[in-house]
């Protein structure tokens, strides 16, 4: 057994580095950016052309929250060839299985993140606005100074969550001949006969990937004080 | 500083009445009543933290019309001249206590920020608080948190400083070390409007008393007759209620 193991661990392994590992950062980076920038988006104001945007962003939050993410992912990379739009792109949209992974996945995490990172700033009390008010700042600043490092605080656990959970949803980007960990435990398992062998394997090795993270989530969210009270911010 | 025949509803329940107030240079102007009153708003419009439906704000030479709305620049004008002090003070749980006072005078007034550090110091000298330049708003008792918040308002260099309720969160020892603060600033003729409970505080630091009843202005004036030998029932009714407790 651990001969197998021995031969089959550092294929999964190089799998990991060089199609996990990199799938999910890639991804929860484009996500968190996009995460953001819907959050902002929905929480202004309602002012004229604004409702179109926040009407936009928030059927695309409706979208990926509702529909599965092995769905989307043949949308994306089975699907998309078959939309051919003329002068753009008449012979329909062909992705990179990478790419288009790396598309799906920022979308999905943008779209979860986006609703953790709003109820983060609608989770700031009033009083810190309007503190912030007082002593002259604008809308702007007060978001970027006192508002968004509050939220950005409260959201870490729940954010860490979703980085975790894409470690183990990339598993998906199987489906769609990416060879990451996954994908390459199917294939040592169809020549050795070992699916249990090589499943449990490759359990392992996510387990680990997240407990690191686990790990480094306790360690930044001690960093910024997440578990310290804020008291007096209340109106 | 004034208002002039300013109304402000919340749906349809209209909490200030057409209302006119002025607040002299260098004064301190104390408004009382009951809870629900309209006094907050009152402070809240002063700060354009509330926008009335009807009237003008006067200052100096800015004339605020209301039923217009408020630009940008009336605003920061306005934000620049009034420092707000909560009830719940509201100091920002991020930054430390010279964080907090240096935030305003480094972002909104663009001093650099050794100097906003050196006229923190001084100002926290003033109230007592040097010692607790470093800690962090969670590890400040009530009493202390508020002060910070008074000199956050200072160090913005306000002519008024707006305080709503400033000790009413606070235990009775601790409330003392604020109101000290307070008078001190009252003496050195910083300009305030102030809504308090604490009748005793009320009439030794006011210039003016001001009464409010159900959005409506019910005394102006000095405080001297609003405290002795007052003839409205309204009013008399309101300050025995306020000895009982
Ligand atoms: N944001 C709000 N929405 C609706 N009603 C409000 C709001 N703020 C205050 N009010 C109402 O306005 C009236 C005056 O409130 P306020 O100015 O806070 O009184 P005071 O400070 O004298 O206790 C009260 O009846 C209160 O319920
Ligand atoms: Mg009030």
């Amino acid at each position: 057994m651990w001969e197998i193991i021995s031969k089959a661990l550092p294929q999964i392994l190089e799998a990991g580095f060089k199609y996990t590992v990199p799938l999910t950062l890639i991804s929860f980076f484009f996500g968190i950016i996009l995460a953001l920038f819907t959050a902002l988006i929905r929480l202004t104001k309602n002012n004229g052309f604004f409702i179109v945007i926040k009407l936009f962003f928030r059927f695309y939050v409706w979208l990926f929250r509702s529909t599965p993410l092995l769905v989307q992912l043949f949308i994306v990379y089975f699907g998309l060839p078959y939309l051919k739009i003329k002068g753009i792109a008449p012979d329909g949209i062909k992705l990179d299985a990478f790419i288009a992974g790396v598309i799906t996945f920022s979308l999905n995490t943008g779209a979860y993140a986006s609703e953790t990172i709003r109820a983060a700033i609608s989770s700031v009390p009033r009083g810190q606005w309007e503190a912030a008010f007082s002593i002259g700042m604008t809308r702007k600043q007060t978001l970027k100074r006192i508002i968004l490092p509050q939220a950005l605080r409260v959201s870490v656990p729940p954010l860490a969550n979703s980085f975790i959970s894409l470690v183990k949803d990339t598993s998906l980007a199987a489906s769609i001949t990416i060879v990451e960990m996954f994908e390459v435990s199917q294939q040592i398992a169809a020549e050795n006969y070992q699916p249990l062998l090589m499943y449990s394997l490759v359990a392992a090795v996510y387990a680990v990937f997240c407990t690191i993270l686990s790990w480094g989530q306790g360690k930044l969210e001690s960093r910024l004080g997440v578990k310290s009270n804020m008291k007096g911010s209340d109106n | 500083m004034e208002l002039e025949e300013v109304s402000k509803s919340y749906g349809n329940h209209l909490v200030l009445k057409n209302i006119n107030l002025d607040f002299q240079r260098g004064k301190v102007t104390v408004l009382v009543g009951p809870s629900g009153s309209g006094k907050s708003t009152i402070l809240r419009s002063l700060n354009l933290l509330e926008t009335p439906e009807s009237g003008k704000c006067l200052f100096d030479d800015l004339i605020i019309d209301f039923t217009k709305g408020v630009n940008k620049k009336e605003l920061a004008y306005v934000r620049q001249k009034t420092g707000m002090v909560f009830q719940s003070y509201n100091l920002f749980p991020h930054f430390s206590v010279l964080g907090n006072i240096i935030e305003g005078p480094t972002q909104v007034l663009k001093l650099d920020k050794k100097t906003a550090i050196e006229n923190a110091k001084k100002i926290l000298k003033k109230i007592g608080l040097e010692s607790k330049i470093n800690n962090y708003p969670e590890e400040l008792s009530g009493g202390q948190a508020q002060r910070v918040a008074i000199a956050r308002s200072l160090a913005m260099n306000p002519e008024y400083i707006l305080l709503d309720e400033p000790t009413s969160a606070l235990d009775p020892e601790l409330e003392l070390e604020v109101l000290q603060v307070l008078l001190q600033l009252a003496r050195d003729g910083q300009s305030m409007v102030i809504v308090t409970h604490n009748m005793s505080f009320a009439q030794q630091v006011a210039d003016k008393i001001v009464f409010v009843e159900d959005g409506d202005i019910i005394y102006d004036g000095e405080p001297e007759p609003f405290f002795k030998n007052n003839k409205n029932l309204r009013i008399t009714k309101f300050l025995s209620s306020m000895v009982l407790k």
